[in-house]
Parts: structure tokens; C-alpha cells; sequence
């Protein structure tokens, strides 16, 4: 009987892992028969020609190329808004916090990371009719306040995650800082943080895929279909994820659907293109560190 | 260092409690310089409990100490739970080195500068004759000295428990407290340590847990036997002589 459970059970993990390089085979096989045909400078440009679209000589109107900016752009932001934070909370958690303190803010973080995307979109548009009543009469959504509300829809990630790698690390390793007299920060600042790297870049990883794709919270603070490249903060933005969104909706066309199929493979990319280098600057990180 | 005509480290009363358990009960003990003194006891006798009140090491918040712990630092008595003097070079001089080894995930040569460029502020000159000096104390250095860039998690457990040893060494302390240092090394890292552990107490007041009666035996100056967080049995170097009188001690003492 205990043969058969522990057979039944292997089989049901293998399973389980093959079904899920087999889905991710399928979404990327489907993905490319679709979407690849679409790869093409038109699709990121338009009729524009491509140096003078990059330099901004001239504005894309048909192509991508605004709603890739507008999320390289969004992305940037929300991280340089979040990663410090995130981090210094998750240290906080980890180690300044009483018990008492940690239940109540853990809590708190857990109910933020539970909070559906799209409400943390509301809250944003209800904080721009909240500014507009009140102290600043011509604020209206934007790249700045979409970069915000994402930032605060990834801050769990990066919080739950760098705690955790804190306080995953063994006791002889959490005690040596102290014992050779360390003050409290001076050891978090050389041991625990170098100790803890690994983790705390998982979680950033993680944060800034959840940021580049999501797109309930944009729709409600500052995204639309043609904005162009935004000048400032305060202009509206395209983003990839919303154009997907748009074309799959909206399309006049099978040319156009083939485009969203295209897009969404482009920001499959992207989002492949930011693990790898964060992953590839995590390991250079620890390299440097250890060979120092 | 002084002649031993002083205790270095005095325990007067201790207890110690974590919310309700009382782990250490009326604990007196003295430590003399110049002495390998081996603490033994069953699992959770508080061994490391006493010796993370040297150094004040019981972080957690739910620890209660009450009692005397008076250390000779530079022929100033301090009294560690009163006294005004500074936690961060308290521990520096009250040296610790963990049963599993400490090692950062740094160079070889790191592992040992960092801390001296943190606490002391040591660089240039200073710091690499201090590093070298370290290293040979331990008698690392002819194993190490062309590999210092490489990762400190390279070197086998032997070697990391000895540059664990070095580190704290570096930082000049007047009292080593060895937490089981050998535990997880095989027999012949272990007798490099001990080895080693007989040369530093010419020069450090040493206090050491050990679970292996036959390694109390070879390095002990004096033996204490806690047991359920008091100290029941208090043994010189002449009544370790007799390897059977001893065991008969101990299985009485445990």
C-alpha cells in the first residue's frame, strides 16, 4: 500500500512539472505561430523610419514603439519608488519590529498584496479627484501616479521576499555580526544583506515582471491608446500591456489581432530581457562580493 | 597578559530566563588566565546560554538575567550588566567562535578584513599586517596565503572553523568562548584545533563547550559539568589523569 501512495504521489510531482513546461511550450508555440509573422520594424514604428523615431525626430503614431517607452518608463519608476522601500520595510520587519508590530504590519502587508489590482487603480483615480478638489485643481492622471499605484501593487513582493531572506538566515551567521561587535546596523548593512542578496533579487525579479504586466491599475491613472512618448512626468502614456489589451478588444482587423499577438510576444521578451540581466547582475553582485 | 593571581572573567550568581524557563539557576564560576576551562553537560543544560552571558549575547527580548558577570579588561574590572562600557567592545574582547563555522560569503581575505575595517576602522598597512598575523596565529596562513581572493565557502571545515578563530583573534580579545568548535569537523580537523586551542591559552583566558568526554580529557585545564542549568561538578586537571575515574564522574554527573 505505502508502495503504491509513494508511486502514485512521484508520478502526480512528475506530472506536474511536465504539465508545466508543456503549458509553457503551448502559450509560446502559440504565441510565435501568431505573433511572429507581426515582428517586423512596422510594427514598432509604423511608416516611421526607425532612427528618427528613436531619437524622437519624428512621432510613432501606427507603431509600438510609445507603449514600449511608456513601460521601460513605468517599470523604471515604480522600482526607483519601491525597491528602497520595500527593502528597508522588509528589514524593518525582519529585525526592528517587536512581535506585536511584526503580526500588525505583516498582516497589513498581506491584506496590500491581496488587494486587487484594479482597486489599487480606483484609489489612484480617486486620489486625482481627491487633488483636483483640493490642493492641486489641474492634476490629472499620469505616468508619475500610474508609476505610484504600481509601486505600491509590488511593494508586498519585495517586502514579504526581503524579509524573508533575513530571516531565513541561520543563526551562527545572525549572531556572528553581534558577537564581534557589530552594532545593530552595521551588521545588517555587512552580513545580513550580502548574506540575504539571493533572496532579495528573487523578489525583485518578481516585482518588476508584476510591474511590467499589469494593466487594471494603468487603465484607471494615465494610460491611453495614442499618447506618443510621454514628456514629463505629468503626460498621459501608452504601455505594452494596454495596447495587447486594446488590439485584442478592438480590432478592425486579423492584421491588427496578428499585431496584439506580436506585441504580447514583445513584452514577453522584454519581461525575459529584464530577468536576465537582473539575474545576470545578481550573479556578477555576489561575484564581486566574494572574490573582494 | 597578567599572572593568573585574578580571576579574568567572575560569575556571581547567575541566573538566567527565558519567558518562564529558568535555563540558568545560581551559576558561580570564576575563569583564570592562562586556563582551557571545558564546560559539559546534556543537550540543554544551558552550556551556551552561560556562554552567550559573558558576552551578553542573549539577544532575545524575552531573556532575563540576574546576577554578577565581572570581566578584567586591561586591569579594569568591569561589571558587564551595570557598567556603562560599550557593548560593541565588550564583544570584541570577549572573543566567540561558533559550532558550525561562520563563514561569509566573501574572499578568504575579506572574511578577516571586513571586520577590522568596521570595528576598528583599520586600513592600508595595518590592516593586511593584521590580517597576516591572524592568519598565522591560527596557522592558516601558508594554506591560504595564495588564494585570498578566492570564496571563503572553498576552504574545508577545518580551515573555515580556524579562520572563524582568525577573525576573532584579529580583533584583539582577552577571552575566547569556543561554542562546541569542533562538532562538525572529522577527527583530524579537530585535532588541529585543539592542537591550537593549547597554544592560545598561554595568551587567552579560554572557555569552551565540548560534547566529547576523550577531547575534555587531552585539552581541559578544569572541567564543569552543568546540568539543568546549574553547575553540579567543578574538576581539575589531576582528576581528568584517570581516564576510567573520570568516565565514572561524568556518567554520575549526567
Amino acid at each position: 500500500m505505502k508502495k503504491i501512495f509513494d508511486g502514485f504521489f512521484t508520478g502526480l510531482a512528475w506530472l506536474s512539472g511536465l504539465g508545466v513546461i508543456l503549458v509553457v511550450t503551448l502559450l509560446l508555440g502559440f504565441l510565435f505561430l501568431h505573433g511572429m509573422k507581426s515582428i517586423t520594424l512596422t510594427l514598432f514604428f509604423g511608416e516611421i523610419p526607425w532612427l528618427e523615431a528613436i531619437t524622437g525626430q519624428a512621432p510613432v503614431f501606427d507603431g509600438i514603439w510609445p507603449a514600449l517607452v511608456g513601460t521601460a518608463l513605468l517599470v523604471l519608476l515604480s522600482s526607483i519608488l519601491a525597491i528602497p522601500v520595500g527593502i528597508a520595510s522588509g528589514i524593518y520587519l525582519s529585525e526592528y519590529a517587536s512581535r506585536r508590530q511584526r503580526a500588525f504590519l505583516g498582516w497589513m502587508v498581506d491584506f496590500l498584496s491581496g488587494t486587487p489590482s484594479i482597486v489599487m487603480g480606483l484609489f489612484g483615480f480617486a486620489m486625482i479627484l481627491l487633488l483636483r478638489k483640493t490642493l492641486v485643481p489641474k492634476a490629472q492622471t499620469s505616468l508619475l501616479l500610474a508609476a505610484f499605484c504600481i509601486a505600491l501593487l509590488i511593494l508586498p513582493y519585495l517586502i514579504r521576499t526581503t524579509q524573508a531572506a533575513i530571516e531565513g538566515i541561520p543563526e551562527h551567521l545572525r549572531l556572528l555580526g553581534p558577537g564581534i561587535g557589530f552594532s545593530k546596523w552595521q551588521n545588517i548593512r555587512h552580513i545580513l544583506l550580502p548574506i540575504a542578496g539571493r533572496g532579495i533579487f528573487s523578489g525583485i525579479i518578481l516585482a518588476i515582471g508584476r510591474a511590467s504586466e499589469d494593466t487594471a491599475v494603468i487603465l484607471l491613472t494615465g494610460v491611453v491608446a495614442h499618447a506618443g512618448i510621454p514628456r514629463n512626468l505629468w503626460d498621459k502614456f501608452e504601455a505594452l500591456p494596454f495596447r495587447i489589451y486594446y488590439l485584442a478588444a478592438e480590432h478592425r482587423s486579423a492584421s491588427e489581432l496578428e499585431q496584439g499577438f506580436g506585441t504580447a510576444l514583445v513584452l514577453l521578451s522584454i519581461t525575459g530581457l529584464i530577468f536576465l540581466t537582473v539575474f545576470f547582475l545578481q550573479r556578477r553582485a555576489e561575484k564581486w562580493w566574494q572574490t573582494r | 597578559m597578567t599572572s593568573g593571581n585574578q580571576p579574568m572573567v567572575s560569575i556571581e550568581n547567575l541566573w538566567v530566563r527565558f519567558s518562564q524557563k529558568t535555563v540558568l539557576k545560581d551559576v558561580s564560576l570564576s575563569l583564570w588566565p592562562g586556563q582551557l576551562t571545558v564546560l559539559v553537560g546534556p543537550s540543554g543544560s544551558g552550556k551556551s546560554t552561560l556562554l552567550r552571558s559573558i558576552n551578553r549575547l542573549n539577544t532575545s527580548a524575552e531573556c532575563q538575567t540576574e546576577g554578577t558577570v565581572r570581566i578584567r579588561l586591561h586591569e579594569k574590572v568591569i561589571d558587564v550588566y551595570r557598567d556603562p562600557f560599550p557593548l560593541s567592545d565588550l564583544r570584541r574582547r570577549v572573543g566567540m567562535v561558533f559550532q558550525t563555522p561562520a563563514v561569509l560569503p566573501f574572499s578568504i581575505e575579506k572574511n578577516l578584513a571586513m571586520p577590522l575595517q568596521v570595528t576598528l576602522g583599520l586600513s592600508g598597512a595595518v590592516l593586511s599586517e593584521r590580517v597576516v598575523w591572524a592568519f598565522q596565529e591560527v596557522s592558516l596562513w601558508d594554506e591560504v596565503k595564495d588564494r585570498l581572493r578566492e570564496p571563503a565557502p572553498t576552504l574545508s571545515g577545518g580551515q573555515q572553523q580556524r579562520l572563524c578563530l582568525a577573525r576573532v583573534l584579529a580583533l584583539e580579545p582577552q577571552v575566547l568562548l569556543l561554542d562546541e568548535p569542533t562538532a562538525s569537523l572529522d577527527f583530524r580537523a579537530a585535532a588541529r584545533i585543539e592542537a591550537l586551542l593549547a597554544r592560545l591559552k598561554q595568551r587567552y583566558t579560554i572557555l569552551a563547550v565540548s560534547h566529547s568526554l576523550s577531547q575534555t580529557r587531552r585539552i581541559a585545564d578544569r572541567v564543569c559539568v552543568l546540568k539543568e542549568g546549574q553547575l553540579v561538578q567543578d574538576l581539575a586537571r589531576h582528576q581528568l589523569e584517570d581516564a576510567d575515574a573520570f568516565r565514572q564522574l561524568m556518567e554520575s554527573a549526567f
